[in-house]
């Protein structure tokens, strides 16, 4: 056994008791003049507030009915099957007869054996209703929709649905017999406003439907919905193909529906 | 937003030097990056005024200089492009397998943060640009690989401009997105494989940096111009 000390002798303690009773009181005594390091932050100021408002994470909202487009940026031609040994269909354009960024609607994509990237898309051709693919780069930005246009050449009537419900009706002029609206899948091309010409109203849209009479009409004869200086005959079988719309039906329709909209006329 | 508006999100919509007509990321790194052009410095200084205003809380807007206000349209424009490309991918349901949920989970948040400080700027916020993803968004790997690269942006460009943010609010704020955008990284970076947090510091990366990359990818387009005054050629 150790031989305890003259201090311990006389109080009856160990050296190890007598060491931590020193440590003790060096530190409560440290502790009277600064702060510990839990207490440190007491003496900090309250963080600042954000500037912004947080919102939740905003989850994307969904659409029973979700149409895609996508520009048309190089030149290129569609294609049977995708693959770039596959028949042509028809050559793509980058822009339309007025001007506009070419658009297509995108059906679908798939790979061919390099692996390279190639989208379905409905093409603004004759005959119409036609198809192709076309490869990814050549197109640019896409766009989506949830609305599409049923043109009724029975009813002459428009209707325009939103995620599948209807939101617009309004009565159309269409076609004359010998200049029929022609029937099929389509979409809005673009969209045009304060051009000089009372005969298309205020307000008139490109589809990517053509006559299939009118071959050689300016432009290349493609259908377009617009408003008219003749309402009265509204509605009725009265233009060369294209769809006539009271001004103020026009006007209410280019309020709700976006370029890219597919477009049925049946 | 009118209800035509409401109906057409355009999934894709970025563009650096030609890429960029609306001038909108130009704008924003001319204010952050104090650009003496004369055009932009008239910006700056008509701008920053309105953008003062234009701030939701009084508090904030007394309180923030105009180079804050950039620098949030800074952040506001790199948040675009996040947002756009999760967005688009979500939409083309392209991105499956362990990817499937990262469009829609990250999408969300980077969402949010446009709303946020859209929301702060009010009228004073840049436009939003448009995008091309030139199919990024419709392949596997390279949807990984760019969103490894985006989220270390981000993370990189906030921490870059945090030193230079005059207001304590926003400061907070760029923090408080800074280390989302910091964990969108790490988990992007492990989910393809590389080391999450390679070094003990990151460093930050300055606007010349994040314009070059942003501007490599070619994922910043003009609009396109799909309405037009020409007189119609249709049928009649």
């Amino acid at each position: 056994m150790a031989p305890r000390s003259t201090f311990a002798r006389a109080f009856g303690v160990s050296a190890g008791a007598v060491a931590a009773a020193l440590i003790v009181l060096f530190v409560s005594s440290r502790a009277s003049s600064s702060p510990s390091a839990l207490e440190a932050p007491q003496h900090l100021p309250a963080p600042p507030a954000s500037a912004l408002r947080m919102p939740r994470p905003v989850a994307l909202r969904r659409f029973a009915v979700v149409a895609y487009w996508a520009s048309v940026r190089s030149a290129v031609s569609g294609r049977a099957w995708p693959s770039s040994r596959a028949e042509i269909v028809a050559p793509l354009a980058t822009t339309t007869p007025e001007g506009t960024t070419n658009i297509v609607l995108v059906l679908g994509r798939a790979r061919d054996r390099a692996g390279r990237l190639w989208i379905h898309v409905r093409l603004p051709v004759m005959p119409n209703d036609r198809t192709a693919w076309v490869p990814r780069s050549a197109l640019g930005v896409y766009g989506a929709v949830h609305t599409h246009l049923i043109i009724d050449l029975e009813r002459l009537t428009a209707t325009l649905l939103r995620n599948g419900s209807p939101i617009f009706r309004a009565p159309v002029g269409v076609g004359r017999p010998e200049w029929p609206t022609p029937k099929g899948n389509f979409y809005i091309r673009d969209e045009l406003a304060r051009y000089r010409s009372a005969f298309y109203g205020p307000l008139a849209f490109g589809t990517s439907a053509r006559s299939s009479v009118l071959t050689d009409w300016p432009g290349g004869g493609f259908i377009g919905l617009h408003g008219t200086d003749e309402p009265q005959l509204v509605p009725g079988h009265i233009s060369h193909g294209c769809v006539r719309f009271r001004n103020r039906d026009i006007l209410e329709l280019g309020r709700l529906m976006q370029v890219g909209t597919p477009v049925t006329i049946r | 937003m009118s209800a035509k508006e409401h109906e057409t999100e355009a999934m894709s919509e970025l563009t650096l030097g030609k890429l960029d007509r609306d001038g909108a990321i130009r704008e924003a790194v001319a204010h952050v990056s104090g650009d003496t052009r004369a055009r932009f410095l008239g910006k700056a200084v008509v701008g920053g005024a309105a953008l003062l205003g234009a701030l939701t809380a009084p508090s904030v807007a007394a309180a923030t200089a105009a180079s804050d206000v950039a620098i949030l349209n800074y952040a506001l424009t790199l948040e675009y492009l996040q947002a756009a490309f999760y967005t688009e991918a979500e939409r083309l349901g392209a991105i499956g397998g362990n990817l499937k949920q990262i469009p829609r989970q990250l999408g969300a948040v980077e969402r949010a943060h446009v709303a946020a400080i859209k929301a702060a700027l009010g009228r004073a916020a840049v436009r939003r640009p448009a995008f091309d993803f030139h199919g990024v968004t419709e392949d596997q790997t390279k949807f990984l690989k760019t969103a490894v690269a985006f989220e270390d942006l981000g993370a990189a460009a906030y921490k870059a401009q945090a030193a230079r943010i005059k207001s304590a609010a926003i400061l907070a704020a760029a923090i408080s997105i800074h280390s989302v955008e910091a964990r969108h990284a790490a988990w992007m970076r492990f989910l393809a494989g590389v080391t999450p947090a390679a070094s003990a510091f990151d460093q930050g990366k300055p606007i010349s940096e994040v314009k070059a990359i942003v501007a490599s990818t070619h994922f910043v387009v003009a609009n396109p111009k799909i309405a037009s005054r020409t007189n119609p050629k249709y049928k009649g």
